[in-house]
């Protein structure tokens, strides 16, 4: 099983160079960039082929690709290896409009390829064990949530996550799909409606993209779930962020939290306090869902669709916020 | 200074509890029953009542520890026997109960004082300190929790009696609302769901609402009677532009108890936030209160906070259930 990896440009690629090689049997065969000199130092870095091309790529037939583009610029890569005939797993969100996630998605089934939507959260040991309990009605029917997904503003990874051409958007973009898929998952329900309200206080200074964002969504079964999905962890915060999920069910309550499991430092060197994590690593399990269905030919647990659905719940994220009003589901005239 | 206190409830319990550290003479309580009263009265050495114009006729001050529904009433009928008020928030069931009341108050030349306890609470006063000495720059999201079981009563359990106490959202989440405006100010637009909107067969409430405040500010408050007994838990995270505060009631917990009994231990009928303290904040509210009627010093929150906060829990009781928006407009100066 070979795999390669298109663009260097989310800092993602970075762990799934290693996440590859760990799997028995897979050959992680390189990487091509469009930033040349950021390819060279991860060649360098991570001791690893870099192809002149993605074209270059492509054309040594992997059998899978996994896309780290600007989420702007998943469309064009997801598009030239389903034309290629390979296989793909594509960063999060799935692309930044409705057309360009339709036109994935077209490609892909036209080309009898997989897509499949990197959303980690989905193989989080903590995530996975209360996913297991609601389906085993542990918590009766689920009426609500109220979940956060809250980070420091990520420009020092790349600075294309806060440009809003490229990303997409800011906090909302960046962090909105993540729940939205968890929650589609765990009520195996429609999101029906959203609700949004956001601001541009935090690093108003630093960035033009919105960083504070407060949501609501109704799912087709009534329940209703809210996400935080605000930049609002200082650079000096212990950690990057997390996520946490608060669901009350007719059995009473659930709280999960996929990053708690950490190691306290302090005198930590840049961070005075530091939350070290050392809970299951989900980017590994994620990276072996791909490999394995590619493996079986069946399809991943974590589909393009379910990117595009996501991805539909951030834009109404947007919708709402403009109008002041809440946004009905699904989307129309993408 | 003699108060009387009205309801001999949780809240008249603790009212009374925290105006016996004051200087004032507690003078007497009221309840439609005289053995109702009768218990409080005799550990105070206080007269029971059990018509309130007769405790009003003894006493220069009223404490207002009813159920909510009977506010209204029993403030007007206070105000126009020219006594001081001490209120329970909410203030009122109603917005023109609440101005009737604020305006009743004025005419008659007494003070009207609203018992927004949390405000009181070391935690949130620090958080509120901390903002206004602008330790975090300007405010931009704010997280509020209040999580508990629903109150329990032997009979008459007013609180579960939409009428009565307008429900989780007008008895719990108000102490949140008014405090998201304390810190974060006025507030344009409430979104809210709930599942006494969406289902209304449940048993249990939990609410979320979502205040787009008018400088810009964010705030999402969670309030929930669908908590076990004796669970209580309560949060607050304020974002600002230079940093962040944070406060949780069970990671700042500082003793943790496990017995091994059999039984699970007996959870109060109305569940009471609280960290062990010196003082309780319902005293320090109290104590506030008094030099107010006794010193005319100033106190952390107006009557009109208290209408304000019931406009923002009365706006999210209706977009939980109209399922929209609902733009709030400033209240009119309630005339003199």
């Amino acid at each position: 099983m070979r795999i390669g990896i298109l663009s260097f440009a989310h800092h993602h690629a970075e762990a799934y160079i290693g996440n590859l090689r760990s799997i028995p049997g897979v050959e992680m065969i390189g990487f091509a960039d469009d930033e040349q000199e950021r390819g060279r130092r991860f060649a360098s870095l991570f001791d690893a082929r870099q192809y002149p091309s993605y074209e270059a790529l492509l054309a040594d037939a992997p059998d899978g690709v996994l896309v780290c583009s600007e989420n702007a610029n998943h469309r064009p890569l997801v598009e030239m290896a389903a034309t290629a005939g390979v296989h793909v797993m594509s960063e999060k969100p799935l692309a930044t409009s409705l057309a360009d996630a339709q036109a994935m998605l077209d490609a892909c089934q036209a080309a009898g390829v997989m897509l499949m939507t990197a959303f980690p959260m989905r193989f989080s040991a903590p995530v996975l064990e209360v996913k297991a309990m609601l389906d085993a009605c542990g918590l009766g029917q689920v009426y609500a949530c109220n979940s956060t997904n809250q980070g420091q503003m990520p420009r020092h990874h790349r600075a294309w996550f806060v440009d809003e051409h490229l990303a997409g958007g800011g906090a909302v973009m960046d962090h909105t799909v993540h729940l939205a898929d968890l929650l589609r998952w765990y009520l195996a329900s429609e999101v029906v409606e959203v609700y949004a309200t956001t601001n541009h206080i935090l690093h108003a200074d630093k960035v033009d993209v919105e960083t504070g964002g407060l949501i609501m969504l109704t799912f087709a079964d009534g329940t209703f779930a809210s996400i935080d999905c605000s930049w609002s962890r200082p650079h000096y915060y212990p950690t990057w962020g997390g996520l946490a999920m608060e669901l009350v069910g007719a059995r009473g309550i659930v709280n999960v939290d996929g990053f708690r499991q950490s190691l306290t430092t302090y005198g930590h060197p840049e961070q005075h306090t530091a939350w070290s994590y050392w809970g299951s690593d989900m980017n590994q399990a994620m990276v072996e869902e791909f490999v394995a269905a590619l493996r079986e030919s069946r399809p991943p647990s974590v589909t393009g669709y379910d990117g595009y659905k996501a991805l539909e719940v951030a834009l109404a994220v947007y919708a709402s916020a403009r109008s002041g009003q809440p946004v009905s589901l699904p989307l129309t005239g993408s | 200074m003699r108060v009387g206190i009205a309801g001999v409830g949780f809240m008249g319990t603790t009212h009374a509890a925290a105006w016996a550290e004051t200087e004032a003479e507690i003078a007497g309580f009221l309840h439609k029953t005289e053995e109702g009263a009768l218990p409080l009265a005799q550990r105070y050495g206080a007269k029971a009542y059990q018509d309130l114009d007769a405790m009003l006729a003894g006493v220069d001050v009223v404490d207002i520890c009813t159920p909510t529904h009977l506010h209204h009433e029993q403030v007007l009928q206070a105000a126009a026997a020219g006594k001081d008020i001490v209120c329970e928030k909410p203030i009122a069931r109603t917005i023109e109960q609440g101005q009737e009341m604020i305006a009743a108050c004025r005419a008659a030349g007494v003070k009207l004082l609203l018992a927004h306890v949390v405000r009181f609470f070391p935690e949130y006063a620090l958080a509120k300190a901390a903002v206004d000495r602008g330790d975090i720059g300007q405010i931009a999201v704010v997280r509020l929790a209040r999580e508990a079981f629903q109150p329990k009563k032997a009979a008459n359990n007013w609180f579960v009696d939409f009428d009565k106490s307008g429900g989780m959202m007008l008895d719990l989440m108000i102490h949140d609302l008014d405090y998201a405006r304390w810190v974060a100010g006025e507030v344009d637009s409430v979104f809210a769901k709930s599942i006494t909107a969406n289902h209304p067969a449940a048993g249990v409430d939990h609410g979320l609402v979502i205040l787009t405040h008018r400088n810009g500010a964010i705030s999402h408050v969670a309030g929930s009677w669908a908590y076990p007994p004796p669970e209580f838990h309560t949060s607050l995270e304020i974002a600002g532009s230079q940093g962040l505060l944070e406060f949780n009631s069970d990671a700042t917990a500082p003793i943790s108890l496990h017995l091994r009994e059999e039984e699970g231990g007996g959870a109060p009928d109305v569940p009471l936030p609280g960290s062990p303290l010196s003082e309780s904040p319902y005293a320090t509210q109290i104590k506030e209160f008094y030099g107010a009627l006794v010193h005319d010093t100033p106190v952390r929150v107006s009557a009109e906070d208290g209408l304000a906060a019931l406009q923002i829990a009365l706006a999210s009781i209706e977009s939980a259930h109209t399922g929209a928006a609902v733009a709030l407009h400033p209240l009119p100066e309630v005339p003199a």
